[in-house]
């Protein structure tokens, strides 16, 4: 096996983690909807794939954390029914624009709490799907990978979400 | 489009940008549409907390070695059963643990195995074990050094008057005779010491001597041993001497001054011999001759 894609080269390994271990954690708090258990998840499915170094080569190392953790995941949410938890986790960006009324910015605040207890109760995987698009930047096509389903039904998802959330916000 | 039941991607394809420029128009003349708007620019504001990718990594690294050694314990049955070959080999390949002496009037800083920084003051001897380093970061001190530390693992100085630990920090530890003094320069220490346990911000001092301990606060962000001067607050006028023998390889005999009372607070250059010893024995009334091959320092009344 080339030692440059080993995932038992520390460097090759450090590499990996770095560009993968913050959207494996988005991922995982916005399918099970803690983050604190989504870092652990995160550490954990990273020490199994240190430990298994010599039998998952790089190329295959992405799906084999993503699968590790999301089982994790599974075999812990079925532990504890966890809610997604929005309340210390999700943050809204300061948009700099300090021209606006009182009454507008309170308003704002308003919608905003509305608009995240929303995404609270989407389905585990519109929330997923939608999150990764917006909030990750992601494609459809990175994130079809990442669930393992295709961009049509990706793009299923993603109206179904969209269409969810309006109901749920209504008229404000 | 939205309303056509059928389109079960239309508000996908509308945020992803693939509608076609009559969709859109037709879209945003909709009434829904400011809603669907707002609901993105919304959500587009939002971003999860901060991931310490560094941080992470450095946990996951520090996990993985202890994973590692714990899962050496269960191989030990059978490393029982090669035990003979082992002391064979294990007369070679035993490796003290390192240790670094620094003589009179001398300083040395070592960069320890992860980074971390320690300097040793004059007469000072510090020694850890290299191989186990990864999973203890533990220095056994005599003398006094002062520590940068690097992130990580606890981090324990030994000496035979207590034990300071600590996260990630700046700290110096003194340990001589049954004087033991820390001093916290930033981040947080906890020192344990015959008993009794402490927790030190920056900038808090401990000491310990004999059975009394007391805290104070300070304001250098350095020890002063390491711009050459050495400095007191209080201290048994024996320390004193101990440690102007130290810095300057020198001995002070006190031939019938009792010296037991006092106490010195102030500091002396590390490298003028002449200029400290006045500055301390002026200040405590006391005369002094040194010997003609500048190694004896004689006290008088």
């Amino acid at each position: 096996m080339d030692e440059k894609d080993s995932t038992c080269n520390e460097k090759v390994f450090d590499h990996f983690f770095r560009s993968h271990a913050k959207l494996l954690r988005n991922y995982l708090y916005y399918k099970f909807g803690n983050l604190d258990q989504a870092e652990d998840i995160v550490q954990d499915a990273f020490i199994k794939l240190w430990k298994n170094c010599s039998k998952v080569h790089l190329d295959k190392a992405k799906s084999y954390v993503y699968t590790v953790a999301t089982n994790l995941g599974i075999s812990r949410a079925r532990h504890e029914k966890v809610k997604f938890n929005y309340k210390d986790y999700i943050l809204h960006r300061n948009t700099g624009i300090t021209n606006e009324s009182p009454e507008f910015i309170a308003l704002e605040k308003e919608y905003m709490q509305k608009l995240k207890q929303a995404i609270a109760e989407l389905p585990e995987r519109q929330r997923e799907v939608f999150l990764l698009s917006r909030i990750d930047k992601k494609t459809y096509k990175e994130i079809a990978e990442i669930s393992n389903v295709s961009v049509k039904a990706i793009e299923k998802l993603m109206h179904k979400a969209l269409a969810t959330l309006r109901k749920t916000i209504g008229n404000i | 489009m939205l309303d056509d039941k059928k389109d079960d991607i239309f508000l996908s394809r509308w945020i992803n940008g693939e509608l076609s420029e009559k969709e859109l128009n037709e879209f945003r003349s909709h009434p829904e549409y400011t809603h669907y708007k707002k609901i993105i620019t919304g959500v587009d504001a939002l971003h999860p907390k901060q991931y310490d990718i560094e941080k992470e990594l450095a946990d996951l690294k520090s996990k993985r070695n202890f994973k590692k050694s714990s899962s050496t314990i269960k191989l030990w049955p059978f490393v029982a059963a090669a035990a003979s070959i082992v002391i064979i080999f294990g007369l070679f390949l035993f490796t003290p643990d390192i240790s670094y002496h620094t003589n009179y009037g001398e300083t040395l800083t070592v960069t320890l195995p992860d980074g971390s920084e320690m300097t040793l003051n004059a007469k000072s001897t510090a020694s850890f074990d290299e191989s186990n380093w990864d999973t203890q970061r533990n220095i056994t001190l005599e003398g006094e050094a002062f520590f940068k530390v690097q992130k990580g693992s606890k981090f324990t100085v030994t000496t035979a008057n207590g034990e300071v630990s600590v996260l990630g920090t700046q700290f110096s530890v003194h340990s001589q005779k049954s004087l033991f003094q820390v001093h916290c320069f930033e981040g947080k220490v906890s020192v344990a010491s015959h008993k009794e346990h402490t927790i030190l911000s920056a900038g808090i001092a401990f000491r310990r001597l004999d059975k009394n301990s007391e805290k104070w606060k300070f304001s250098t962000s350095i020890p002063s041993w390491l711009t050459n001067t050495s400095s007191f607050k209080n201290i048994p006028i024996q320390y004193v001497f101990a440690e102007l023998e130290e810095q300057y390889n020198i001995i002070i005999v006190d031939d019938n001054v009792k010296l037991n009372k006092h106490t010195f607070t102030g500091t002396f250059p590390n490298n003028n011999l002449q200029v400290a010893l006045r500055t301390v024995c002026n200040t405590l009334g006391i005369e002094y001759t040194i010997s003609q091959d500048r190694k004896t320092v004689v006290l008088k009344k």
